[in-house]
């Protein structure tokens, strides 16, 4: 008797429990933003419209857009809206919109945050599942690459959000050892680059210029895209074999293996450990790095940030270039369509105290133009040893080169990744390991 | 599974009805899914609607590197680690069967035990001993045995070994559960008669276990067979299908495709409807082998 009751309660359990599980997950994963908005919120009326957004990045982009939301509501008290910021990984926000918007729209957000390497892929996949916003900014006073990367067929789907703009950060007291002063560093080429690598390499043991192991593409993108070119081209097929600065890429990164400057770390926290352990002497990375660097407070002061290098043999490259950044999109289901473009317009665009307050509190480094010229730009920074640091990103962004990312970046990135790996085991040349990322990426898009 | 037909007016009705609960949870979650991924992998998601295309998704296939890489490790994975895993499995059983050994339960559980961790939190930590400043790193360093940490992960053949030791670790211990309690219900009288007939202990493992534990044995092949080919949550944490591709398996592949690249459930799909056709092919040479022999 005893065992058949407990066969029972544990199946009814079971039951309950799987039913549970499949409706209820956004809430709880919502649910200790929406007690912290509710404590806030308790004195607007009932019928206040809760606009959620989805995004990652707790310190970052979830900071920021809480902040957005601070704002709104003081510059526009009678807006009567909250807004609900869920924090996700980055991982989890593409799965799950990507899932909701296949299966049919139900459960998605109101505003969600997309990189602009995908933007491409769900603008072209999902037709009409978000907002045309042409009519509702001003997007002259954007950045024409951010711009660019959220445009279809001369729509603009999104509000432009943080650039990767591409510094060269490295540890000016380990260079120094080798000999380098700091006017060295400025506009190099990759040659000179690997050249003095190798000298501080010899010299002072540490290695010059960390990557990941298996996924080395932020230095091949940035290298890419400071020649203006990218594995797709203009119009959007696939340009790999015949991309000479992605073979330049190819050959740069074999040679800094080769010369034993490159440290191959297994992850980014592998990354961010081997650079705050002082175990390597130079990262390329976006402003949104900086945050990662300085976790070793022990090192500050001894960091400087620099262009990053040029290809000498490429006349188009320049010594800028960049690694990402993300935009807002507004989902064209929503029901609080109107109120989230209202609140995006109220805050992202004229609004540039917002900026200065979000690039002094997260470094975040928005796309807004007029917003470059402020104070906040002379802000001189200790742990870069009192380098304006803003306004190096703000210099390196108008060189910027804008490229057409072709929104599958995923599967380009993966059959970089191979090849590289290939090519680092000896098993190809740089010609064989182009030809196979090229049959990689066709294979995966069908063409 | 036959039942006696007549076992009361009644019984029937009951039994459905203790059943309907679950069987609706099971149509719902188990038996709708399957049929409408069986009529997705037909369909091709593209410009924000399904189109139905035919065979195309079950062509690509074919000429699918990637898709025939994964084929390949996972098959790797499975004519490797099947074999060792339920061999070692046969031989702790034994262990905990024998009469002589004390402390039976704490060994049984401490066997059972790796089964009950997380696939995520095992394969973590699989990642960390096998990590550049891991531990296993750090032991051949103090041994002298290496010079420099060596990147395991990072070398394909490498990568694959530390996989497969994952798993065996992982699921030993479920496969001994199975052979233990087949072995408990081995007459004892066939032990008895090999020892008056002078059998030693390799004999009677072989001549006597063995042939009695055929049915198990062939239960967990096919549940390890089955298992390998669903293998996702170890290479996803351990080598993220690299390098190269060298230890992506089917399904993490499935889930690139469906979640990772641009969607295509269609194709996600296909594939997923190509690996139930190899376990069903698989299952039938492994019931057809097992059967010949009597």
């Amino acid at each position: 008797m005893k065992k058949k009751l407990a066969v029972i309660l544990m199946s009814s359990i079971l039951a309950v429990s799987s039913l549970v599980g499949c409706g209820n997950t956004p809430a709880s994963e919502s649910g200790t933003e929406n007690a912290n908005t509710s404590a806030a919120e308790a004195n607007t009326s009932s019928d206040a419209k809760t606009i959620t957004v989805w995004a990652w990045v707790d310190n970052f982009n979830v900071a920021v857009m809480k902040e957005a939301a601070e704002v709104y509501k003081k510059t526009n008290p009678d807006a009567n809206i909250n807004v609900d910021v869920v924090s996700l990984s980055k991982e989890d926000v593409y799965v799950k919109l990507q899932t909701a918007l296949a299966g049919g729209g139900s459960g998605l957000p109101d505003i969600v945050l997309l990189e602009d390497y995908v933007s491409g892929k769900y603008l072209n996949t999902f037709p009409g599942s978000f907002a045309d916003l042409t009519d509702s900014f001003d997007y002259s006073q954007f950045l024409d690459f951010k711009v660019d990367a959220v445009t279809v067929d001369g729509k603009t789907y999104a509000v432009p959000f943080d650039t990767g703009a591409t510094a060269l950060y490295y540890r000016e007291d380990i260079l120094e050892q080798a000999g380098y002063k700091e006017e060295d560093m400025q506009d190099l080429t990759w040659d000179e680059f690997i050249e003095i690598g190798k000298d501080v390499t010899e010299k002072t043991g540490t290695p010059m210029i960390v990557e990941i192991a298996n996924n080395k593409t932020t230095l091949v993108r940035a290298m890419m895209q400071s020649c203006g070119l990218w594995y797709y081209d203009q119009n959007g097929d696939i340009n790999i074999t015949n991309n000479e600065a992605l073979k330049a890429a190819f050959e740069t990164i074999l040679k800094m293996k080769e010369a034993g400057i490159l440290y191959e770390a297994e992850s980014t926290e592998g990354r961010a450990a081997a650079l705050n352990n002082g175990q390597v002497a130079s990262v390329v990375n976006a402003p949104w790095f900086i945050s990662s660097i300085k976790q070793a407070e022990d090192q500050s002061g001894l960091w400087r940030a620099v262009r990053i290098p040029r290809f000498s043999n490429i006349s188009s490259s320049v010594n800028a270039s960049n690694v990402g950044g993300s935009s807002w999109y507004v989902l064209e289901s929503s029901a609080n369509k109107d109120e989230a473009i209202k609140f995006l317009q109220g805050v992202w665009q004229g609004n540039t105290d917002f900026y200065d307050t979000i690039l002094l509190n997260q470094g975040a480094m928005g796309s807004y133009i007029p917003a470059y010229s402020t104070a906040a730009y002379d802000a001189e920074d200790e742990f870069f040893g009192g380098e304006k640091i803003n306004a190096l990103f703000a210099e390196i962004l108008p060189d910027v080169v804008p490229v057409n990312f072709g929104g599958y970046v995923a599967e380009a990135n993966d059959a970089i990744t191979t090849a590289l790996a290939d090519l680092f085991a000896g098993k190809t040349d740089v010609d064989g390991a182009l030809a196979e990322a090229d049959a990689q990426l066709r294979n995966q898009l069908g063409r | 599974m036959k039942r006696k037909k007549k076992a009361g007016p009644n019984y029937n009705i009951y039994g459905w009805i203790f059943i309907s609960l679950a069987f609706l949870l099971y149509i719902i979650f188990t038996i709708y899914p399957a049929i409408d991924s069986l009529l997705l992998a037909f369909q091709s998601f593209e410009g924000g609607k399904y189109t139905f295309v035919g065979l195309k998704n079950f062509k690509r296939m074919f000429g699918d590197a990637i898709f025939l890489k994964s084929l390949g490790n996972t098959f790797l994975y499975m004519v490797i680690q099947v074999p060792i895993m339920l061999l070692f499995a046969l031989i702790i059983a034994t262990l905990l069967n024998s009469k002589f050994l004390k402390f039976k339960g704490f060994f049984r559980t401490s066997v059972f035990l790796p089964c009950v961790t997380s696939l995520v939190a095992y394969s973590i930590i699989f990642k960390m001993l096998f990590s550049l400043d891991g531990l296993l790193n750090q032991v051949l360093i103090k041994l002298g045995i290496l010079d420099a940490p060596y990147q395991y992960l990072q070398d394909s053949t490498w990568a694959r070994a530390v996989i497969i030791i994952a798993m065996i670790w992982r699921w030993t211990g479920y496969n001994v559960i199975f052979y233990l309690s087949a072995m408990q219900n081995i007459p004892k009288e066939t032990f008895e008669a090999a020892k008056v007939d002078g059998a030693n202990a390799v004999q009677t493992f072989f001549k006597i276990t063995i042939p009695q534990l055929k049915p198990i044995v062939l239960l967990t092949t096919i549940m390890s067979t089955n298992g390998t080919l669903q293998l996702f949550d170890e290479t996803m944490n351990i080598t993220q299908g690299g390098p190269a591709n060298a230890t992506i398996t089917v399904s993490h592949y499935i889930y690139n495709q469906s979640f990772v690249y641009a969607p295509n459930f269609g194709y996600a799909s296909a594939i997923s409807y190509m690996v139930v056709f190899i376990m069903i092919i698989l299952a039938i040479i492994q019931f057809t082998v097992a059967g010949k022999e009597d």
